[in-house]
Formats: structure tokens, sequence, C-alpha cells
């Protein structure tokens, strides 16, 4: 355990004397601690200072966070000092049964939930077994073996002024990149624009971003859709059924072509093409990735207990065999937003939080993040609580309130959405606001099964297609929601509630929430999914709970 | 003659001008249409017919109460017997039940409101599953103007009428109950709050069992999941039903329930479950209604400062009564307090804590005003508008903000406990007068001029050993407000300097820190060189109240006192009373945006500000517009009687049509004889049904005479309310000899009219305007006087040069959500920035004085101009025009908060001592006197007198600072010194209250807005969605943002500024510095940050 404390220290730039290292050393849970104490130095003294931590220092930070419980980093210093063990492990017949247990009707494919469960069992082999994992670590994950890549991020490219031509360059954008995409595909490839249409007698073929959708008196579809050129019509008829149930799913401000034959003005489809997904070929890992999203932390319903359990998990020090053999596999720890609770996100919010200052309870972060192994890279993006702007994209959450978190060197914020390669894993990230949109405005989908919208906002190559309803869209100069690039793994949250979906080849991972039922949810009657990790165990999805 | 006689007289020869004019048919009718009604029934039958149902209800109102005679009309009308006519029987019936369920609402609703045209869409016989009948009844968003009950009650008669006519309950399925139980929650997160937020389980009991179909039209555009159902057309949110079943039947259960059992209603009795839950959690609130109450200051807004904190010591002290210009929820203040805070004027509204939500404040100088300690430490009470003035700029703190003269009447209007009365001289005066010593035959001290005559220390104390009262409330302090230490510490101190003390002559004492003590005691003193000198009649008081020390025994203040004092010291302000200021007050002429003179469509012709003479350059312009055509010579026209052949004409259905706008102007012109104008503005379209235009030299008229038209072709000037009783010649501006040609002939004590300071009852329909208003009303009387002269080759007829010849002139006045107009004569005007008018009147249209603001308007110029054919085609159109004039008020006909009026020349001894009991205000009614006992009788428009004189109407400031202050910058700034300055008020909170409330969620709301905004042509007005992939509107013009990033940085700065400056909550902190790298992250390019920095410092 020794070098992680040195590391963990040295990673942020500060240096530790040896009384304080002994004193570190000998509380139950080192690595908290330290993780507490750089946090606290690190508030309190500027970066390019040389910080010694001297014996004399700990005992200042133990006796200042001891005496007040309610301090978030006090409650986890024992003053009393005893090495124990970890808590335990699963017990290997229950294991089995939990791989039995039919699942969820949440994972639709490949889904495979183990239970991770505290048991009072098989405590002897506990601390040889539990040396062995962590040889197991270190041996399967070398530290500078990170192949890890930013391909697309937003933070500090943000180059609107709010200006009326930053918003027509904004949807000229959208429109152009997805119109490219479409305009490879065979049967668009001789598209015309929509004023010249007129022209044309039979066949016509356009391209075009939807203006409005709605249903006539005799329930036909009319999609009204425009280009730089022009507008027009486009009627689907509701006896062509497949292309009408197709036209169910269609939204304000996507992209799409449509063909088929012009009567006066208006357009009869035969066809509507979306932009798609090509089949991506399957992506060999050698390890594996964890993903996380909604952890809340600040919050008085964030689930400390089951998290802590994910911590040790990770670490190789909670599970059964073949759980920590998945965990000493681990190489990436992907957020999706809202890693805090965040301040005045909703009226009151106040209330309900236990840290109510959003340094702290980045700090808090940072402490609890702070505990998780160097040899894991943690990518963070933020979400609609996170200290950033509201609107889409958003930039990563600022070092002036996470600085804490942006001391861990084994950690990285990213923009929301990002594109980031984990080894070559191209992984998009992308917080999920616009399943608010997408969930109230088509009949079928809704917040229980993201992995539908996600699905479908794939076919549209758009993140967040629907402008001007509960979405904030900044007007950037370039559409960064566009969906440029085919990623191995489409990784959201947002909504509580895990999904997944393998469509042509892509993951589609909703890894739920670390908050327990919120107020709020309480009325709506939403059941989150609490505590439940999704993994690409070399390839493979699994599922655990804490 | 009789009052109403004359004012009918009045009436009945504007009503035979303007149909002499009106029958020239120049206009879209040839009559008036505005139906004359005396009384409710012929409102009634004026606003929703049937033509001759006034009579019937007359006759069945003389046998029964109102509410049976509605339920009894309505059935009458839905099952009279069919007609031969073509419709069906079905057809038929649904339209008497239609007219049957409009007819009753209208009684209901005193044959005011536009609930019974508006917020009913239509009734609907419909058929069950089973395939029974049923009656569905269709409402509308504007149902919400009835009120709770009366959209309760429209539920009721539907269930009245379905019985009446023989049909079966109606049937819901499982899926229609789930619908109401979604819409409900979906109203309440979508579109508004409603008063009420029943349970699911309480909304299915109530859908499953209400015997009519609680639909409607859908009012927002939100959509439900449970779509497409069968029976229920839409798949929006229907609003007006959701009002209906929600904050009619389940908010007003008790009141329904009381109903149907007096009706023999069967199948209401589950209404029985409904009458316990809120009313117990009512009950409960009751009890701890006397503690400190901050739901008027749980918002805070910008510029509008928090005059006291809930309940605080030196907040405003409840002072009982009623003065001339007070109640109806008008309450008053010291003109003193006004002037000193600034942000009071003449009809400002303050948000209080109890009794009720909110008032207006207007100004009564009997009471008590504020007392201040200034700069140079002196501590001075403040009693005139004059001294305020002086001081103001001298104030360090207001230590106490003077009194609030509440009547009894808003206690029982709202029916909130009493609570105790603030000891004051009228109590005192009651106390000696049921003294047993005291000989009130020969009233030794002439009790009656007692009262405000200023009497000395030593013969308060003398009268109060005399005859066992006591302590007159001018030497008596806020004792109670101290503690006992405190207290005790004052009395070591001021009787350890006994010796420098000489009885009559005033006393000087070192400063001290106990001086501290005094300022909040409230003797008033004044620092000289460090010398702290009392005047000779409160040191007189002070030593002779405080000449024994306090006992040991540590108990409340007051009590312990009351054991050492020699005479009895009261409670000088046991109830303090929190506010903070609400709506500012206002007197100004209506104006559409924009403007326009003339109801003539030109499309975009005339350019941004719609000049018909800009469009008229054009030659003939394309415009949606209909015309009339001759019966005879099919020759068309825009004239109600054919220009050509005299015979009448119709008219035809709207569409695109070329007019020949610059021949139609030069026409115009010559008919009226003016040239020269350069701009006369129009409208862009007509959002009429039929969508014919006002004849254009009615625009050319209003333009020259610079008065605007509303959408129904009248001239309103809108002003707060504030009540009136009584009034002096001297203050309204009008002499005697003008007030007898009116009618009045004697004083309120009965004396005949003299001179200009005698104070006289004002009558029931006579109105007192602002000065802003009699401004603008002149410029209407030009412009009718113009009409009658030049339109219509009539003779002038107003002749007004000068505002005094508007007095004795009709008016109507007419409130937002109703349809009938109430008959008005001007008597004479106020500086302040008000309309008052006798409480009846308010009433009478449906309205109190808690800020509430109508309109006025000549009513010739309604008689000329008003039609029915100009209003909106669409829902609520017809809210806020005179469908109907109520020409006399009867208050036993109008709305029955008017009832509560107090009448009481003085309040009696045991209501005083009633109030420290915290007793019902149902207990103590019988020894009050208000207009409800006076109801049918002759003293319900005489007599109601009043308890509290005040000298002017208005005086103190007539703008409030609210209006004054330029910026929002300078209205917190002002806020948030006025908050430093008075003792009741945390100033901490205010700043936070200020961010936390209004800057940061509006900021945050604008930062929302921005990213999700509509852009707008600047030509053509055109919105869109979002911005076409063009770039351009399609008419070529530029779009621009609806949301500016103007109106999203607006309170960045204030708000940073205010947290820099005060100690603030860091969550606030936090919050405000999150939402400024989100707004600069929103309107700052990376690029450029770093030279555009400064621009945010």
């Amino acid at each position: 355990m020794s070098p992680d404390i040195i590391f963990k220290f040295a990673n942020a730039g500060i240096l530790v004397n040896e009384i304080a290292y002994e004193k570190i050393s000998l509380y139950d849970d080192p690595l908290s601690l330290s993780s507490s104490l750089i946090a606290d130095l690190s508030r309190n003294y500027n970066k390019k200072d040389l910080v010694i931590v001297t014996g004399d220092m700990v005992d200042k930070f133990l006796k200042e966070n001891g005496n007040s419980p309610d301090e978030p980093v006090g409650g986890k210093v024992k003053t009393e000092i005893k090495l124990e063990p970890p808590s335990g492990i699963l017990n290997s017949n229950l294991d089995t049964e939990t791989l039995e247990k039919p699942g969820l009707g949440t994972f639709n494919e490949n889904k495979i939930l183990e239970n991770i469960e505290e048991t009072e069992d098989l405590k002897e082999d506990i601390i040889s077994q539990n040396s062995d994992e962590v040889e197991l670590i270190l041996e399967s994950v070398d530290d500078a073996d990170f192949d890890f890549k930013i391909l697309k991020d937003t933070s500090k490219k943000s180059y609107t002024s709010g200006n009326i031509k930053d918003i027509v360059s904004y949807f000229s954008s959208r429109y152009h990149k997805i119109r490219d995409f479409l305009k490879k595909r065979k049967d668009l490839s001789d598209y015309s624009p929509i004023a010249d249409i007129y022209q044309s007698q039979d066949v016509v073929k356009i391209i075009g971003m939807v203006k409005e959708v709605r249903t006539t008196k005799n329930n036909h579809k009319i999609i009204e859709l425009e280009d730089e050129s022009g507008e027009i019509s486009v009627l689907v008829h509701n006896e062509n059924h497949k292309l009408f149930d197709k036209s169910e799913t269609l939204v304000r401000d996507e992209v799409l072509g449509v063909v088929g034959s012009r009567k006066g003005n208006l357009i009869i489809a035969s066809e509507i093409i979306h932009p798609g997904v090509p089949r991506v070929e399957e992506k060999k890992m050698d390890f594996s990735v964890v993903f996380i999203s909604d952890v809340h932390i600040g919050s008085s319903t964030f689930l400390e207990d089951s998290f802590n359990k994910f911590i040790q998990w990770i670490n190789g020090d909670f599970g059964s065999p073949e759980q920590r053999e998945i965990a000493a596999s681990v190489k990436y720890l992907v957020v999706a937003g809202d890693i805090v609770d965040g301040i005045g996100i909703y009226p009151h919010q106040d209330k309900e939080l236990t840290i109510k200052d959003i340094t702290l309870q980045y700090d808090e972060a940072a402490r609890l993040f702070g505990q998780i192994r160097q040899n894991i890279k943690i990518i963070i993006a933020p979400g609609n609580h996170d200290a950033s702007r509201v609107a889409e994209p958003q930039p990563a959450v600022p070092e002036e309130y996470a600085g804490a978190l942006y001391k861990l060197k084994n950690l990285e914020f990213v923009s929301n959405p990002a594109l980031v390669s984990l080894d070559g894993l191209k992984t998009l990230i992308y917080h999920g606001r616009s399943f608010d949109d997408m969930a109230m405005t088509v009949k079928g989908m809704s917040h229980e099964q993201s992995d539908l919208i996600m699905k479908e906002l794939m076919e549209k190559r758009h993140i967040a297609p629907i402008y001007g309803e509960r979405t904030p869209l900044a007007s950037e100069l370039e559409d960064h929601l566009v969906i440029d690039e085919i990623p191995h793994v489409l990784h959201t949250g947002h909504v509580h509630i895990n999904s997944y979906k393998k469509y042509k080849g892509v993951h589609l991972i909703n890894s739920g929430t670390f908050q327990s039922q919120t107020e709020f949810q309480k009325i709506y009657n939403i059941v989150p999914t609490c505590g439940e990790v999704p993994v690409l165990h070399q390839g493979v999805f699994k599922v655990l709970k804490f | 003659m009789d009052y109403f006689e004359k004012l009918e007289k009045e009436t009945k020869k504007l009503y035979d001008l303007a149909a002499k004019a009106r029958s020239m048919g120049r206009d879209v009718h040839t009559e008036i249409e505005i139906p004359l009604a005396k009384d409710l029934a012929e409102r009634v039958e004026g606003l929703v017919g049937p033509v001759g149902i006034a009579q019937r209800i007359k006759e069945l109102e003389s046998e029964m109460s109102r509410e049976e005679a509605a339920f009894n009309i309505a059935a009458e009308i839905a099952s009279a017997d069919l007609k031969d006519s073509k419709e069906d029987e079905m057809t038929q019936r649904e339209l008497m039940a239609d007219q049957a369920l409009r007819t009753a609402l209208a009684i209901l609703t005193e044959g005011v409101v536009a609930a019974p045209l508006e917020g009913i869409a239509k009734v609907k016989i419909k058929q069950n599953f089973d395939r029974t009948n049923y009656l569905a009844v269709y409402f509308a968003g504007p149902i919400r103007s009835a009120g709770g009950t009366a959209a309760a009650l429209a539920v009721l008669i539907g269930d009245y009428i379905r019985w009446a006519i023989d049909l079966a309950p109606y049937k819901p399925t499982d899926t229609e109950i789930e619908r109401y139980v979604e819409e409900v929650e979906l109203y309440e997160s979508e579109v508004t709050n409603l008063q009420y937020s029943p349970n699911p389980d309480e909304v299915r009991l109530a859908a499953n069992n209400i015997p009519v179909e609680v639909t409607g039209e859908p009012t927002d555009q939100v959509e439900v999941s449970h779509r497409d159902l069968e029976r229920v057309e839409t798949n929006n949110i229907r609003g007006g039903a959701l009002l209906a079943m929600v904050e009619g039947v389940i908010q007003k259960a008790p009141k329904v329930f009381k109903y149907a059992k007096k009706l023999n209603l069967e199948g209401w009795e589950w209404l029985e479950k409904f009458s316990k839950g809120p009313k117990s959690e009512k009950e409960k609130k009751g009890q701890d209604l006397v503690k400190a109450d901050d739901t008027y200051i749980r918002d805070i807004i910008g510029g509008r400062p928090v005059l006291a904190n809930p309940s605080e010591k030196g907040a405003f002290r409840l002072r009982y009564g009623r003065s001339r210009n007070t109640g109806l929820a008008a309450m008053g203040v010291s003109p003193a307090t006004m002037e000193l805070l600034e942000f009071l004027a003449v009809g400002t509204q303050m948000k209080i804590e109890r009794p009720g939500k909110g008032n207006c404040v207007v100004p009564v100088d009997s009471i008590e005003g504020p007392l201040v300690k200034l700069k140079n430490g002196s501590v001075v009470k403040v009693s005139t508008v004059e001294q305020a003035r002086t001081l103001k700029g001298k104030v360090d703190e207001i230590l106490f903000l003077g009194d609030m003269l509440v009547a009894f009447g808003e206690f029982l209007r709202n029916n909130h406990v009493l609570l105790p009365a603030g000891w004051c001289t009228e109590w005192w005066v009651e106390k000696i007068a049921q003294s047993s010593q005291y000989d009130l035959k020969k009233d030794p001290l002439d009790l009656k001029s007692l009262e405000n005559k200023s009497i000395t220390a030593k013969e308060a104390f003398e009268i109060s050993e005399k005859y066992e009262v006591p302590l007159h409330p001018d030497y008596t302090y806020f004792y109670h407000d101290l503690s006992w230490d405190d207290l005790n510490m004052l009395q070591d101190w001021i009787m350890g300097k006994k010796e420098d003390y000489q009885e009559g002559k005033e006393f000087k004492i070192a400063i001290a820190p106990q001086k501290r003590i005094l300022e909040i005691l409230g003797v008033p003193h004044i620092l000289n060189d460090s010398q702290i000198i009392i005047d000779a009649h409160d040191a007189y008081a002070l030593f002779k109240t405080l000449e024994k020390p306090l006992g040991e025994e540590k108990q409340s203040t007051l009590l312990a006192l009351n054991k050492v004092s020699p005479v009895q010291i009261m409670a000088k302000a046991p109830t303090y009373i929190g506010t903070r200021v609400g709506r500012p007050e206002k007197t100004k002429e209506r104006k559409m945006k924009p403007a326009p003179h003339s109801l003539f469509p030109i499309s975009n012709f005339g350019g941004s500000r719609r000049n018909i003479v800009e469009a008229a350059k054009k030659g003939k312009i394309s415009v949606e517009i209909s015309r009339s055509k001759c019966t005879q010579c099919q020759i068309s026209s825009f004239q109600s009687i054919c220009p050509h052949c005299g015979s009448p004409t119709v008219i035809t259905a709207p569409g695109k049509k070329k007019i020949n706008l610059s021949g139609l102007l030069r026409k115009a012109s010559e008919n009226v004889g003016i040239r020269k104008i350069d701009e006369i503005k129009g409208v862009q379209g007509m959002i009429s049904e039929e969508k014919f235009p006002e004849p254009l030299e009615k625009g050319i008229l209003r333009a020259k005479n610079g008065v605007f038209v509303f959408k129904d072709a009248t001239i309103r000037h809108d002003s707060t309310d504030l009540p009136l009783t009584h009034f002096t010649p001297r203050e309204v501006g009008v002499s005697i000899e003008k007030l007898q040609e009116l009618g009045y002939e004697k004083d309120c004590y009965g004396h005949e009219l003299e001179h200009i300071d005698q104070i006289i009852e004002i009558k029931v329909q006579d109105v007192v305007i602002s000065d802003n208003c009699a401004q603008y009303l002149i410029g209407v009387a030009g412009f009718i006087d113009d009409l009658l002269e030049k339109f219509y080759g009539l003779e002038r007829f107003y002749q007004v040069k000068d505002k005094k010849d508007l007095v004795g002139q009709m008016v109507v006045g007419l409130a937002p959500h109703t349809s009938a107009g109430v008959l008005g004569r001007i008597l004479g005007f106020t500086k302040a920035a008000a309309c008052y008018a006798h409480p009846y009147f308010h009433s009478a249209k449906r309205r109190n004085c808690d800020s509430d603001e109508d309109s006025i308007m000549l009513l010739m110029d309604a008689l000329l101009n008003f039609s029915k054919s100009y209003l909106p085609s669409s829902r609520g159109g017809s809210m806020d025009a005179p469908l109907v004039l109520s020409s006399r008020i009867d208050p036993e006909e109008i709305d029955d908060e008017s009832h509560n009026i107090d009448a009481m020349a003085s309040l009696p001894l045991e209501f005083f001592e009633k109030s420290t009991q915290y007793a019902k205000p149902s207990e103590v009614v019988h020894i009050m006197d208000n207009v409800q006992k006076r109801l049918g009788t002759a003293k319900q428009y005489q007599d109601i007198m009043f308890s509290h004189h005040t000298h002017s109407i208005h005086q103190g400031p007539r703008v409030c600072l609210y209006k004054l202050l330029p910026t929002m910058k300078e209205k917190v700034e002002s806020q948030v010194e006025l908050a430093e300055k008075i003792r009741a008020v945390d100033q901490k909170g205010v700043v936070e209250g200020v961010l936390s409330s209004h800057f940061l969620p509006d900021m945050m709301g604008n930062v929302r807005a921005f990213s999700r905004q509509k852009v707008r042509c600047t030509k053509c007005n055109k919105k869109y969605r979002r911005i076409p992939l063009t770039g351009e509107c399609k008419c070529g013009g530029n779009l621009i943002l609806s949301v500016s990033k103007g109106s999203v940085v607006k309170y960045l700065e204030i708000s940073k500024n205010l947290a820099n400056r005060y100690p603030i909550n860091p969550y606030l902190m936090q919050r405000i510095e999150i939402q400024e790298f989100g707004i600069n992250s929103l309107f700052e390019s990376d690029k450029s940050k770093q030279s555009s920095l400064d621009v945010f410092l």
C-alpha cells in the first residue's frame, strides 16, 4: 500500500515527511485520508508553493476534522488506530445464483447482473487473497500503458458571441454536416435543392431539415422540410404502413433525406432516409472499462455506502474472485455527468444538500475518486448539475471549482459531449439532457428505455436534435452535437435508469445513478436504478450491483 | 329628483343623441350596441339572454333566494317545449341546455363577469357506453374569472339541467378518469399551479362521481399520454375543465354540497369526503395564525422594498378603524410615513402579513406617524408630511413605522381572528366614558374633543388616577418591546439622576449606553453636546412611571412594570404587521402595442409604425378585410346604409381584397375637413371574425386629438381603484354651486353646504378621477365633438375647454375580466395616481382595492364607437368589452365583499377588549355596524360613517420611488438603503431575498430562454420557432433575436455588485459566479476572451 500514498501526494505536487507518512499509514483507510488531506491543502496553498506535509500538519488536520463530524472529510477518519481487514467477499455459491437469475427487463442483450454484497463468511482468507489481488492488478495494467486520446472536446472552444449570425451558422453547420453523410448514400447522391424540384416531374430526392411534423385530419403525416433554397411539405400516407411507422419517430430540426413524387406543392414520400449508422467492427479489448454517471455527491440522497463499495471493488478490495478479476482488468472509468449535485439547480435545492458549497462538493468528489487506484484513468464530463454553462455543448467543469479533482493525475475532464479513445475504443460521452425532449415528443419513447432513444439519436446522427424545448443549445459556429464519427460506445446518464443495447456493433450504455429516489422522482413515480454499474469486461457487457 | 333618476335622465339624453348619430348608417351597425340595464335581471338578459328572461328572473327572485332562482331558471329554460324547427330534437335540446346554463351562471355571478359567455364553450348531449344519454359541459379558460364557487355551481347547474331534461348520469371509463388525474398533474407541472393541489385519489373520486361530464376545449399546447379517447376530443390539456373540477368542485366541496342538499339533488353525497380534509388543515392554521407569518416575503423583488419583517418590533402598528378613504382592502398609513419611505405613494400596493395578502396604501393623517432617530442622535416623532420632508435626509434609523389603519371589515372578509389593538386615544376615551367615576351627563372633560386634543403629562396622570383608567397613549411608551433587564437598567440610570430633575422642566442627562433603551422605548429626546434632553412632559411621565424599581421576579416586562407603576400602563403596540412594497400605483391611458388610432387594417404597407398615411402613398393595397354590400343596388361600401341609394347593406365574407387606400383616405379627409396629418396609425390586420374596418374618419379625428383606440373601438384610461365614502369640495376641486347642481345639499353631519372644507358623503356612482385621466378625457371629448360635428353633422356635445367642464359628465367603468360596464359620473379630481370612487362602484365591477386597476371611458364614446363586430373572434374576446351597461347600483346585487364596509363613527369599548382576546370576527359582528346590516334599507346609500379623519385624500407622495428611479440598479440601491434604515428590516435578508427570489431565477430563466429562443422578422413581425436555414424571413426581412443578450445579462452586474458589498450566504455567492461563467461562455468567444475581458469588469 505504501507506494500508493506517496504516489498520491507526489502527483498532487506535495511532499510528505516520514513522520507524517507513518501517521497516515496507521489509519484504516490511509488513501481516503490522503485524498482529504490533499484536497484540504490544495484549498489553502498555491499550486506553485512547495508544500511538505509534516506530522504536525497531519495532527492538526485530524483534530480539525475529527472534531467536526459534519465535515465531509472528517467522518472517514477513525480515531481508533487499528488495522482492519477489508469487510468481506462474496460467497461463491451466492454468486452463481445471481448469475442464473433472470435479468431485469432493462437490459436487452448480453446482460449479466452481478450482485455484490457483503458477507460475514470466509474472512480468514481475506488477507492473503487481498494481497494476491494487488499483485494481479499490478501485473495486468501497467501504469504508463494508457493509450488515451481526446478525439473531440469543445471546452475552451466556444466561439459564439450570441449573435443572430451565430445561430444561422450553427444550423447551417448542422445541415451541411448531416447532408454530407446523406449525400454519400447511393439513393441520395443525385438529390436536388428544394427550390429546383419544381423542374422535375417524376421522382424527387431532397435533403432537408425538419421544420415541423404534424398529423392531418385524415391521419396522414405532413413533414415540413427546408434547406437553404426553400421549403416544402412532404406527405406520408397512412396506408404506407412501414413508412408511416418510420415517420412516427421524426422530430423537429433533424436532417433527413426524402425520395418521393411531386404533386403540386407537395411531395408524396416513398422513402425517408436517415443518415444512419454503418455496422461497426467489434473492437478487441484486453482490458475493461467501467461506466458510471449521476453520482450526485453533496446531495442528501447520494448513496455513499454503495459508492464506497464500488471504490473498494474497483481497487480489488471487494467482491468474489470473479468480480475481483473483473476489477483487476479495469483500465478506464468514465463518468457521464452529474458527478456532484451542484447548487441552485432547482428551487430550494439547499434543503436537500448535505454539502452546500460547490467547491466542497468537488473536494468530496476528489476525496472519493482519489481513492481509486492510480492505474485507472478517470474521465469526467459535466452534466446539468455540474458547475458549467447549461447550454450544450457544455465545457468541462472549470478548475476554479473542481481544483481538487484537477490535482488527481489520473483524471481527465472533458466537455459534454466528448469523444475519447480508450486504447482505441472510441467512446462518445453525453450526459443525456436531450432524452427529456425525445421522451416528450416521440410516441413510445420514455426515460425508462433510453436505449431506444440512443438508437434513434444514432440513426439521426445527432445527439440533441430538437431545438427550442428543454435542452438549451448554444449557437456554436459548428454543431458539435452532430455525431461525426461512429463510436464503439455511446455512454449516457441523466435519466437515472440503466439501459443497454448493442446496435450495429455499437454499445449503447446508460449507466444509471448513485442517488436514491428523490422527492421530485417520488412525485413523478420515477424509480431509479441505483448503484448498478455497467462494465465492458474485455469487450463483454456486464453489470455489477453495489 | 332622486339621484338615480337624475343619472338615468342624463344617460337617456346621451343614448338619444348617439342613436341619432348611429342611425345615419355610417358605422358598422345602425343601432347602439350597449343595452342599458337597471338591475341584475336586465343585466343577465343583456349579457347572455334569452330575450324576456329579465321579467321571469324578477318574479322568481321575489319568491326565493337568488341562488334558488338561478337553478329554477335553468330547469325552466332547458325543459321548455320544443319548437317546430328544421333542427332535430337533440340539437334543439342541446341549445336550450346551453342557454339555461349560461343564464343561470350569469345570475350567480351578478351578471357582470364574462364567464357565462366565455367560460363555457358549449353544452352537448352525449352517449354513455350503455347507450344512455348524458350531459357534457365544455369549459374554457375564462371560467377562471367566475371564481371557484361559481365554476363549481356551473357543474351543479349542469346536473340540475340533466335532471330537468331527464338524462342519465355520465359514466366515465377508467381511462377517462385516469386522463383527469394525468391532466391535473400535467397542468401543475407544465402550466401553472392550482390554488389547491388535489392528490390523485381525490381527482379519481371527483371524476368518478360528478354526474355530468366536465370537459372542455384544449387550452395549452401540452399533450397528455392518455390519448385518442373516443369521448374526449382533444389530446391537449383542458384547462377550463380542470379549473371547474379542482378549484371548483373539489376546493369548494362544502359549499357545493350545501347547495346540492338545499336543492334536493341526489348523487353528491361523496362530496362529504372532501368537506373534512382541507378544512381541518385550515383550522390548524387558525391556531397558529398569531405567530409571525413570512408568506409575504417568501419572494422579494428587486426595487420593491421590505418595510418590515414579520411581526417585528418597529413594524406597522395595528390600529382599528376606517377613514373615509379606506376599506375594501385599502388601508391607511400616515402620510408622514409615506413621505419618509418614498416607496409608498397614494395607491401603492403593499403585500402584508395579515389580515389578507395585500392592500393599497392611502394617507390617513389622524393616526400615528413614524418615530425616527436622526443622524445627530436625536429621536423625533414625525407627524406631518412637511416635517417628514425636512427630516428625510437626516434620518439615521426608522425606529417605528407608525400606524396602519385596518378596518374591522378586513378581518371579517378574511375570516381572520382579531389581533390585539394598539393602545390609542379613541380606546382611552371609551375607557373614561365607561368608568364608574365619570359622570357622562356632565361630561367634565368634553370627551368628544378630548380624543384629538393633546394633554400634558400631569393632566394625563391626574385623569388616570381620578377615573381609574390606563395612562394616556401619548405617555405610554413601547415598554413591552424591552426586556426586563433593559427596563430595570433604564430605571436605575434615570432614577440615579433624580436630583437633576425638576418637575415641569426638561430633563438633561449625560449620554450613556442606556440611550439605546430610550430609543427602543420610543421616548423622544434631543442629543446636544453629549447631553440627552428629554422634554418636560416625557420626563414627567418617565419619572412618574418608573418611580419604583421592578420587582425581583423576572417576568413579562409589562406585567412587572404594572406591579410598580402608579397607574395602569397598556401595551402600546401589541400587534406589529410586516409588509413589503408590491405593485406601484398607476394612472395611464390604455394603449395597445403598437397603439393604433383606428381599427383599419393596412397589413405591412405602413411600415413598422403602421402609418395609414404612409400606406396610402402606395395607392392600392391588398389586405384581408370585408366590405358591406347594398341589398338594393349591390354597390359595396364600408357603411351599414348604402351611401348611394340609402338602403340597408349586409356585411360580406372577409377575404384578401385590393382597396384603394389613397382614395379612401383622401375622401375621409375631405369628409372631416382635415388634411395635414402626418401619422394616423392603423392595425396590421383585423382580429375580429367579420374583419369589418372602422370608418377612416374616426382614425383621422383620433389622431388629431391625440387619443388611441382599444380593440373594441372605445378609448380607455386605466387607474388603480381606491375607495372613497366622503370628500371635501376643496380636495376634489369643485365649487359648492357645482355640487349643488349635481344634487349635493348637505354635508355628512346634516349641515347646509357653505364652505369648501365641509365633509360630504359621496353618492355611490360618482367618481373622482386623476388629473392625468382628466387630461386624457379632455382629448376624448374633443374627439367626440369633432366626430359629432364633422362626421355625423350634429352639434358638438361636450364643449370641454377645461377639466372643470368634465364634472357631471357620464362615464363607464369597466374591469378587465368582466363584460358589463357600470355607469358613473365625474365628480371631481385627485392629484393621486388613482381613481377614487364609492366602494360599491368598485364592487359593482367586481374589483376590490388591493391594487386592482380598471378603466374609465366617456359614455358617448362607448355608445358611438363600440361594436361587437370589432371584438376578437378568439376565446376571451368579449372580456373587457361593454356588452351591457348597469345604470344603477344596488348593493344587494353586487359582489358581497362590499358588504363588509364598516359604517361606524367610533368603535365600542367591547370591541377593543375582544381584540385582546383574539376573538373571531363573527363573535363581535353584532356590536359593529356595517353595510351588511343596512342592505335593503335607505341607510344602504347614506350615513355610512367613518371613524378616523384625514385632511386630504392625496397627501404624501403621488408617485412612488419605484417609478421615479430609472434603472433597476438604482431601485435596488434604494431598497437596500431603506432596509439598512428601518429597524424592523433585516438587511442581509433583503439582499439575499432579492438575489435568490428575483435576480438568480430571472438570470437562469433567461439563459435557458436564450438558448432555445425564437427569432422574429423586423419587417413583418413573423416569428420562427427556429431560424430558417436561409437566415432570413420569407418576406426578405431581417431576423432578430427575441431574447436579447441584454435581457440575459441585465441583472448580472447588479447581482455581483450586491454580492460583493454585503455579507451574503456563500451559497448564493457561488450561484452568481456559476451563472457568470455560463453567461460569459455564451456571449464571449474563447478567441477574443483576453481582449474583451474588461467589458465585463
